[in-house]
């Protein structure tokens, strides 16, 4: 790459231009790789989007629709480039949804910026007309959006459908998109009605089935098998339960230790004693009444052997190891119950209450189902099906990008069409705005607005119309007021797209706005690299 | 020769002309390729690592982009240490210094090159500095008993500081941002207590200033979520058990019933130590090191806040903020410092969970929450509002105001060119070429942003020729503004660093006249 090379020193005669030319170069060679990453998102916007599939180096397959995965995995060098990149992981944080459309229109914003420079404006002037077109924009759309109420579970819906619909997995929109909705709705705190943390919905994969058989439950599920060792129970009525960290098998001091055994006599009372040790723990634990154990994983020592999950068995416990540390806060969370982190704290008011804990077969493998569980937190637990790996990652990806648009209404409630209707209204306005701007600004805000036209262009693209006459006629019906025509995939023409039912969170539309803008301003502004340590 | 070989091997030597052209070229390289970054319109550079990863850092700061150069040139290596020491003195104006520094010596090459000493130069070099530092002090504004007009002050100062920076779009909310967390400092220059924690999601608009104390980790299961007026016990310890530090230190039992003992006796050791802690009467327990899930849920027992592995940055600064003390044993309660606050509870901020610890002891403390699209935006936003936070809080203690937007500069030149005028001898031509490099900030301000700089810099010279003229160039209309009128200030303290350290790296560069490079040490000559 010709602009890694290191800055040498130049001699000051001929420096000024010297200079100025290879500015020009970087940014141009900047501006042309960031449109080249957008141009590798381009064909998976919309719902007729085509998927990409990337082999990593690791030479696995990962088939996706989803911009954020795709770029992740593409692993580009180039830092301007990598800066498209990471747009679209702000894009993901930020809104979860539209990781796509931010990229795509960076790319356009970049398009034009290109022409601005060859006019010779100057990049500042450029980068400060842009965040004022999106500033306007911002507005122009907050002026569209339509609000909506959390009871209002019809337009949650619809919004999340709308996510859905560009996926792999959009023939199950209809019973993805109100799970996404239910789940979310059921982790919102009364107390803080804007606020959902995602993490209090877990998402558990399990091969096998379609992705119909894809279930919301309300209560636990563990990936994991009740432990067999000598036909212990596998479904418990009525249970109770305790979360442990602390490991049923013979001691072991921090202090390193050895026994000294001198005779075989000393054998067999050792081997006597491990048993009454492990015994006695487990009577302990049998005194509580609980039924069904928790037991997370541990690394200094096996957490259960073979003797204590034989005891455990005889004493018809419920064993459940290998429990992750980092899942032992979701869990108590949902079980409402405490962590016990030694066996003399096994008391009955820390123990969790279920009315079923089961052990269920499902396609190949088996997973563990607490439900009816009592004081339960706010918590949910959805169940993903799928009849191979590739689309049983894919359903997870689209499940989340589908939660993060309905958390994004939680936030901020406002609903805004789909379909192309809002850039392209955007852009009629801004077009109408910049007549009244004077100078630079201008020409500036204009190229914005034409900018914008991508989504609508690339959807009609994608779809397999013909983009230029769906694009005029969309800017036809709009000059005339009807401000939520869009583009209707499926039926291939213009329709008034609210009424269809494609709807999005407001908050997706204004942060791909904002974010590209910040990200494309940020490119125009460097005008060199330079490799340091 | 009779000398042939002084030197070892591989050690080159460059003498007289050679020599200083060398140093000249080098630091004029410096000082070109940080020229784009100055001013309001100044431009970014991509920080490419060559290490793992190749990360990517997008920046406008002298100081980082200079700091991560490769250079071999010493003179280059003399720039970049002036401008590390600007950013520790002052910390702004780090471009301003090495852009000047480049100018003196670009000025100081052609006098040479017509043959005149290098010590006459830099005896011109010195009275003219001499000159331009009475010319600012003459023209300085003390606003420091006017409480309001300081506000005011330390508002444009650091709006001005920030308009060259990302943060340029919402400067007024970052400058007050700034100026009120400095304020609460009252005067120490201790940077310390202000904490800035970055978090990706938003946009830089929802940044905010809190007071209190924020730290970026989670409370234990089951310990309460929210308490007030807290005794908090900062400690250094381990959690999970007290162990013979003793190599091979190990234990001999003959049962297993003894081992099991010993792991009673550990547990035992264990509550007894976390019975102590409780023993201080507090309610809230910090510590550096990680809290097992045993000691973990005795505290949740006696309903103490516990909190886990905050790092060593996050629990100095909290015995700071608090007025605790850092303990590590627990013997005696009566010597331990408690920390005190009002408030200790968890918040939301994105998507992440914080522990918030408000109404502390120490009513200086604030935390600087930044939000921004991306952790390239974060970095920079956090380096733009440090230097904004170090020139303030310099500010606070010499509260000398100067306008910004090259006045400075012309009035510098203005004052050097008329002491040009009266001093006899070679000495006036170097006095005359400061008075040129100092106008080459306003010229490189002017060239960043796109100007006509030739002309402005003439009608800038023409508005100076005036008494007490406010001029400076106001780059967003692109002509010679009233800097007074533009609110466009700047702290005379950082005026005075960039000036006296350029002059001095610049005398120092010129000085030299040999460059030995030693032979690179080789790993077999330890034998």
């Amino acid at each position: 790459m010709a602009a890694m090379a290191a800055p040498a020193p130049r001699s000051s005669k001929t420096e000024s231009y010297m200079d100025n030319k290879r500015k020009d170069d970087i940014r141009m060679a900047n501006i042309k790789s960031a449109r080249s990453v957008a141009d590798a998102v381009r064909t998976s916007l919309g719902p007729k989007g085509m998927d990409k599939m990337i082999s990593t180096a690791s030479g696995e397959v990962i088939i996706t629709n989803d911009g954020a995965t795709i770029l992740n995995k593409m692993e580009v060098l180039q830092p301007a480039a990598k800066m498209l990149v990471e747009l679209s992981k702000s894009q993901d944080v930020v809104a979860g949804d539209g990781t796509t459309t931010v990229v795509v229109i960076a790319g356009a914003l970049l398009k034009q910026c290109q022409t601005l420079l060859h006019a010779g404006i100057h990049p500042t002037v450029v980068s400060d007309s842009l965040h004022k077109a999106s500033v306007k924009a911002i507005d122009i759309l907050t002026a569209m959006a339509v609000p909506v109420e959390l009871s209002d579970r019809e337009s949650l819906v619809k919004s999340a459908s709308t996510s859905l619909n560009s996926k792999v997995v959009s023939q199950y929109s209809t019973l993805l998109a109100p799970l996404a909705v239910d789940s979310v709705l059921s982790v919102v705190d009364p107390a803080k009605p804007d606020l959902v943390d995602l993490r209090d919905v877990k998402i558990v994969k399990k091969l096998g089935g379609t992705v119909d058989d894809t279930e919301l439950v309300k209560g636990l599920v563990f990936d994991k098998k009740v432990s067999h060792a000598a036909g212990g129970p596998t479904r418990i009525e009525n249970a109770k339960i305790a979360v442990i960290q602390f490991q049923i098998s013979p001691p072991k001091t921090d202090i390193e230790q050895s026994i000294v055994v001198s005779d075989y006599t000393q054998m067999d009372r050792i081997l006597k004693e491990e048993r009454t040790y492990i015994l006695g723990m487990i009577k302990k634990i049998k005194a509580t009444g609980c039924n069904v154990l928790l037991i997370q994983k541990s690394i200094l020592r096996d957490a259960v052997t073979d003797l204590s999950l034989h005891y455990l068995a005889k004493a018809k416990i419920l064993v459940i190891k290998d429990v992750e540390r980092d899942d032992i806060e979701f869990i108590t969370k949902t079980l409402n119950c405490l962590p016990i982190a030694n066996i003399e704290h096994f008391r009955a008011e820390k123990l969790g209450y279920a009315d079923m804990v089961e052990e269920v077969s499902l396609g190949d493998g088996k997973i563990v189902r607490i439900t009816g569980i009592k004081d339960m937190g706010r918590t949910t637990t959805v169940l993903v099906r799928g009849s191979n790996m590739l689309v049983l990652d894919e359903a997870e990806r689209s499940l989340h990008d589908a939660l993060c648009v309905v958390r994004c209404l939680v936030n901020k409630k406002f609903l805004i069409a789909g379909g192309g209707a809002p850039e392209i209204e955007l852009s009629r306005q801004l077009g109408a705005w910049s007549k009244v701007l004077q100078g630079m600004e201008s020409y500036c805000v204009r190229s914005f607005a034409e900018a914008l036209e991508v989504i609508p262009y690339t959807l009609a693209e994608n779809a397999g119309l013909n983009p230029i006459a769906i694009v005029t006629e969309l800017r036809n019906r709009h000059a005339q007021g009807e401000i939520n025509a869009g583009i209707n995939v499926r039926k291939g023409q213009i329709t008034n797209i609210l009424e269809e039912n494609v709807v999005q969170p407001l908050l997706v539309s204004t942060s791909a706005i904002t974010l590209a803008t910040e990200c494309v301003r940020m490119i125009l502004k460097i005008d060199d690299i330079v490799t340091v340590r | 020769m009779a000398v042939e070989r002084l030197f070892k091997d591989e050690a080159t030597e460059e003498k007289g002309e050679r020599a200083r052209m060398a140093s000249f070229v080098g630091a004029m390289a410096i000082a070109d390729l940080v020229k784009t970054t100055l001013g309001p319109k100044g431009m970014d550079k991509i920080l490419q690592s060559t290490g793992r990863g190749h990360s990517v850092t997008v920046t406008n700061d002298g100081a980082t982009i200079l700091k991560s150069l490769h250079i071999d040139n010493p003179a280059a290596k003399v720039l970049i240490d002036i401008s590390k020491v600007q950013d520790d003195e002052v910390g702004d104006g780090t471009t301003s210094v090495v852009v000047l520094a480049g100018e003196l010596l670009r000025e100081a090459e052609k006098l040479v090159g017509s043959k005149i000493h290098p010590m006459t130069v830099i005896s011109g070099y010195r009275m003219a500095a001499e000159c331009a530092r009475s010319a600012l002090l003459d023209r300085v504004m003390d606003n420091k008993d006017d409480a309001d007009k300081f506000r005011l002050d330390l508002m444009r100062i650091a709006m001005t500081t920030l308009s060259s920076k990302i943060l340029s779009q919402d400067k007024e909310h970052f400058a007050k941002l700034a100026v009120d967390a400095v304020m609460r400092l009252k005067g120490s220059t201790n940077l310390e207590s202000i904490q800035i924690i970055k978090k990706a999601g938003g946009s830089l608009k929802d940044s905010f200033l809190d007071e209190g104390f924020i730290l970026d980790k989670k409370i234990g299961l089951g310990q309460p979520k929210r308490i007030e007026n807290a005794n908090i016990l900062v400690a250094n310890t381990a959690m999970d058990t007290d162990k013979v530090k003793i190599y091979g230190a190990r234990v001999r039992v003959d049962s297993m019933s003894k081992v099991a003992q010993i792991e009673g006796a550990e547990k035992e050791k264990m509550r007894e130590k976390v019975q102590k802690i409780i023993g201080h009467g507090i309610n809230c327990f910090v510590n550096r090191q990680l809290i097992y899930n045993f000691p973990e849920e005795l505290f949740a027992d006696a309903g103490i806040l516990a909190i886990e592995h905050a790092d060593f940055d996050g629990i100095e600064r909290l015995a700071l903020v608090t007025g605790g003390e850092i303990a590590s044993t627990f013997d005696n309660p009566e010597s331990v410092k408690l920390g005190h606050c009002k408030l200790i509870e968890e918040i939301m901020i994105g998507e992440d969970r914080l522990i918030h610890f408000s109404g502390v002891e120490m009513g200086q403390a604030c935390t600087i929450v930044l939000r921004g699209a991306s952790f390239h935006v974060l970095d920079e936003a956090e380096r733009s509002l440090h230097d904004a936070l170090c020139v303030l809080s310099q500010t606070v203690n010499d509260s000398r105001v100067l306008l910004g937007g090259g006045w400075p500069e012309m009035v510098m030149a203005k004052a050097v060119d008329e002491l040009a005028r009266k001093t006899p001898g070679k000495k006036s031509h170097a006095i005359e070429a400061f008075s040129r490099a100092l106008l080459a900030i306003p010229t490189t301000i002017a060239d960043n942003a796109g100007l006509d700089s030739a002309e402005l810099i003439a009608q800038l010279r023409a508005e100076h020729h005036k008494e007490e003229s406010n001029a400076g160039i106001d780059v967003i209309t692109g002509s010679v503004g009233d800097m007074a009128e533009l609110g466009i200030s700047e702290a005379f303290k950082v005026k005075q660093a960039v000036l006296l350290s350029a002059t001095e790296a610049a005398e120092m560069i010129l000085r030299v006249d040999e460059i030995i490079t030693c032979a690179p040490r080789r790993r077999e000559d330890r034998m």
